[in-house]
C-alpha cells in the first residue's frame, strides 16, 4: 500500500464514523460537532485529491461558516420541544424518505457523471502545477460558465434578502415594531 | 516530504521545530505583554523573579501545572477538554504553511558510507500551492475551540462570550479575506514564495533628481488593503480594541471563565498563535516576506563566502539570517499589538460590529475594485 | 509523500499534544472532595438566575447567514483575483473586469439593501 492510500483508509474511516453520528447522536450539539469533524476530514480527502482550491473552499466554507451558523442555530432552539416536533409524524416521515430517496438518487447520479471522465485525470504534484489548475478552473468559470457565475450572485443576494425578512417577521429582536 | 530517510527525518523534525518555535514564542509573549504594558504604564512589571523578571516565564508554567482540576457541575465534559486541544490546532498548522525563510539547498555529502542527496529543504512544515486559502480555512476552524469551550462550560458568560466571540470573528472575516484580495491581484498567485520572490524584485524610479531604489513590497502598493488586514486580525485574535468576548467588566472573562491551570494557558497559546499566523501572514503579503531591505541573497552568500564557509554551511547561514530577518518582523508587528492594547479604549459591541460591516467591508471592496482597474491598466500595456 | 500527509501528521499530533497537556495537567493537579458549591457554573457572588440555555438573539444567526453568503462571494473573487493578470494580458481585460463588475454590482447592493434595512443594526 502507498502512502495516499493509507491517507484515503484513515480519512474515510473518520468520515463514515462522524457521519453516522452526526445521525445516530441523539443532542444536536454533538451531532453538529460530528458534522464538523465530517466536513474538516472531507477538506482534507480534496486535498488528497490535488483539489487543493476546493479543498480549500470546502474548510472555509463548509467546515468554517455553515458549522458557525449550525451551532448558532441549535443554540436558537428550545432543544426538547424541537427534537419532539421533528421525529413525530406521518407527514415528516414522509418528507424525511422523499428528501432521503432524492439525495441518493443525486449522489448516484453525480458519481456515475463523474467517473466517466476519470481516465485522463493527470496528478499535479508540486505547488506550481497546483496554481495552474486554479488557473484552469478560473478560466472555465468565467467564460464556459459566466453565465451560472452571475445567477449564483443573483441567488445568493436572493437568500440574503429573504433571511432577513425571515427574521424579522415574528417575533424576536429583530422584528419590525 | 522525502524519497529518503535522511530527508523524511529532517523533515519531521523541522515540523516539529517549527511547532515548538511557535509554542516557545507564547511565555515569551506572555512576558513581553506583562513588561510592556508595565513600561507603557510607567509602572515596574513582574521584575522580581529572575534577571527583568524573566524566570517569571518559569514560575507561572510551574504554577499553571500544579491547579486543581476543575469541571463545572453541568459541563459537558468531553466538549470542555477537548476545546483547549482544539484551541491550538488551527494556529500551528497554519503556521506550519508559512515560508520562515528561504530554502536550504544540500549538496551531495558521504555520511555512514552511503551518498545522500542532493537535497532542497524548504523552510516551513509544508508547502501547499493555494497558500492562503488553506491559511484561511484552517484559521476559521479557530471559532470551533471557542463555541465548544462556551457551551461545554455549562455558564451564560462562557456561552456569551463564545458566541460574541464567533460572531465577531465571522464579521471580520470577510472584510479579511477580502482585503487580500487585492494583493493577490497584484502578484497573481496563492503561494507564498512566489509572493515573497515578487515583492523581492527592485523597482526603480527617479524623485527630486534622486534615484530609489526600492522592493516592490506589498504594503507600498496595497497600503488601503495593508491596513484594513491588520485591524482585522484584531478582531480575529479577540485583541483589545476588539476584545469584546472577554470583555471582563461584563462577562467576567469570556468563553473561558470556567478554565484555569493548564488549559486556559491553552487558549492562550491558541490566541498568541493566531496572532503569530496573522503578523506572519502580514509579513508575507505586506512586507517583503523573509527577505532584507538593503540586502540581496548574493550579497549574504558572498558574505559567507569570504569567511571560507562551504557551500551547505553558506546555504544554512543564509536561510538563518533570512529567518531571522522575518522573525524581526514578526516580533515588531507582535509588539503592536502589545502596543494597540494600552493605546486604544474597547469598542461597543455595535460600534464593533458597525465598524466590521459597514465600514472596512464597503472599504476594501472599493480596494479591490481600484486595485483591478489600475493592474487592468498597467498589465495591458 | 505530500504535504497533505505532513499537515495530517501536525494537525493530529498538536490535537494529541492537547490532549496530552489537559491529562497531565489533571494528574499533577491537587486532588480536593466533591464540594457542591464549588462546581456549580461561576457567578459573581449570588446563585445564578439564568443557566446557560438561556434564548439568544436572533441577530447572531442573521449575522452567521449574511456572513456566509457574503463569504461565498468573496471566495468567488479569489480565482478570478489568481487569474487576472492572465486574462488581461490575453487581452480580455475589459470582459473579465465586467464579468466580476456585474457580481460585485449585485454584492455592493446586497450589502447596502442589508445596511439599508437595519439588518446590521445592533442597538
Amino acid at each position: 500500500m502507498d502512502i495516499s492510500t493509507i491517507i484515503f483508509i484513515i480519512l474515510a474511516t473518520i468520515i463514515v464514523v462522524s457521519s453516522v453520528s452526526v445521525l445516530m447522536t441523539p443532542n444536536p450539539i454533538y451531532a453538529a460537532f460530528s458534522l464538523a469533524i465530517t466536513m474538516v476530514t472531507m477538506g482534507f480527502l480534496y486535498f488528497s485529491l490535488d483539489a487543493d482550491f476546493i479543498a480549500g473552499v470546502q474548510l472555509i466554507v463548509y467546515a468554517g461558516a455553515v458549522m458557525v451558523l449550525f451551532v448558532m442555530v441549535l443554540m436558537l432552539f428550545d432543544l426538547e420541544k424541537e427534537t419532539e416536533a421533528y421525529s413525530k409524524g406521518t407527514f415528516s416521515v414522509f418528507l424525511k424518505l422523499m428528501c432521503g430517496l432524492f439525495l441518493t438518487g443525486a449522489v448516484a447520479l453525480s458519481v456515475r457523471q463523474s467517473i466517466k471522465g476519470l481516465s485522463d485525470v493527470a496528478k499535479v504534484a508540486t505547488p506550481a502545477e497546483q496554481v495552474e489548475t486554479i488557473k484552469l478552473l478560473a478560466g472555465r468559470l468565467f467564460t464556459q460558465y459566466v453565465f451560472a457565475f452571475e445567477a449564483l450572485g443573483v441567488l445568493l443576494l436572493v437568500i440574503a434578502i429573504g433571511v432577513v425578512a425571515v427574521a424579522r417577521s415574528r417575533g424576536g429582536t429583530h422584528a419590525r415594531h | 516530504m522525502g524519497s529518503d530517510v535522511f530527508e523524511i527525518t529532517v523533515n519531521l523534525v523541522k515540523m516539529l521545530f517549527i511547532f515548538l518555535l511557535m509554542v516557545q514564542l507564547v511565555p515569551v509573549l506572555v512576558w513581553v505583554e506583562r513588561r510592556g504594558s508595565a513600561f507603557i504604564q510607567s509602572r515596574f512589571g513582574p521584575n522580581r523573579v529572575g534577571p527583568l523578571g524573566l524566570t517569571q516565564l518559569l514560575a507561572d508554567a510551574v504554577k499553571f501545572l500544579m491547579k486543581e482540576e476543575f469541571v463545572p457541575a453541568q459541563g459537558k465534559k468531553l466538549l470542555f477538554y477537548l476545546a483547549p486541544a482544539i484551541a491550538l490546532v488551527p494556529g500551528a498548522v497554519a503556521f506550519g504553511s508559512i515560508p520562515l525563510s528561504c530554502p536550504v539547498h544540500i549538496q551531495r555529502f558521504l555520511m555512514l558510507q552511503h551518498w545522500w542527496g542532493p537535497y532542497d529543504f524548504e523552510f516551513q512544515s509544508f508547502h501547499f500551492g493555494v497558500g492562503i486559502v488553506f491559511v484561511l480555512g484552517i484559521s476559521s476552524l479557530g471559532a470551533y475551540a471557542l463555541l465548544l469551550a462556551g457551551w461545554g462550560s455549562a455558564n451564560k458568560f462562557s456561552l456569551m462570550g463564545a458566541l460574541r466571540a464567533s460572531a465577531q470573528m465571522i464579521s471580520y472575516e470577510l472584510a479579511l479575506g477580502l482585503s487580500l484580495v487585492g494583493a493577490i491581484l497584484i502578484y497573481g498567485t496563492f503561494d507564498f514564495t512566489e509572493m515573497i520572490a515578487q515583492q523581492a524584485q527592485v523597482f526603480n524610479f527617479e524623485l527630486l533628481g534622486h534615484a530609489f531604489h526600492l522592493r516592490k513590497y506589498g504594503i507600498l502598493m496595497q497600503p488601503i488593503g495593508a491596513i484594513l488586514y491588520f485591524s482585522s486580525i484584531f478582531a480575529e485574535t479577540n485583541r483589545l480594541p476588539f476584545d469584546l468576548p472577554e470583555a471582563e467588566g461584563e462577562l467576567v472573562v469570556g468563553y473561558h471563565t470556567e478554565y484555569g491551570g493548564l488549559k486556559m494557558l491553552m487558549f492562550y497559546i491558541g490566541e498568541y498563535g493566531h496572532m503569530m499566523v496573522g503578523s506572519a501572514l502580514f509579513v508575507t503579503f505586506y512586507l517583503g516576506g523573509y527577505t532584507i531591505p538593503l540586502l540581496t541573497t548574493t550579497q549574504i552568500n558572498n558574505l559567507f563566502l569570504s569567511m571560507g564557509a562551504g557551500p551547505n554551511v553558506i546555504s544554512i547561514l543564509t536561510a538563518l539570517v533570512f529567518h531571522v530577518a522575518f522573525f524581526a518582523k514578526v516580533l515588531f508587528l507582535l509588539w503592536v499589538f502589545v502596543w494597540v492594547r494600552w493605546t486604544l479604549p474597547r469598542f461597543r459591541y455595535d460600534q464593533l460590529m458597525d465598524l466590521g460591516w459597514k465600514t472596512m467591508l464597503p472599504w476594501s471592496l472599493a480596494n479591490v475594485i481600484v486595485t483591478a482597474v489600475v493592474v487592468a491598466y498597467v498589465r495591458s500595456k | 509523500m505530500t504535504p497533505l500527509f505532513a499537515a495530517l501528521i501536525l494537525f493530529f499530533f498538536v490535537l494529541f499534544f492537547g490532549l496530552f497537556l489537559v491529562w497531565v495537567s489533571g494528574l499533577l493537579g491537587p486532588k480536593t472532595k466533591f464540594n457542591k458549591v464549588k462546581s456549580e457554573a461561576y457567578e459573581c457572588g449570588l446563585p445564578s438566575q439564568e443557566t446557560h440555555n438561556t434564548k439568544i438573539p436572533v441577530k447572531f444567526y442573521l449575522t452567521a447567514i449574511l456572513f456566509i453568503l457574503f463569504d461565498i462571494e468573496i471566495i468567488f473573487m479569489y480565482p478570478w483575483a489568481v487569474s487576472f493578470i492572465e486574462f488581461v494580458q490575453s487581452g480580455a481585460g475589459p470582459y473579465i473586469l465586467g464579468v466580476m463588475g456585474v457580481f460585485l454590482a449585485i454584492f455592493i447592493y446586497g450589502l447596502f439593501w442589508e445596511i439599508k434595512s437595519n439588518a446590521l443594526e445592533w442597538e
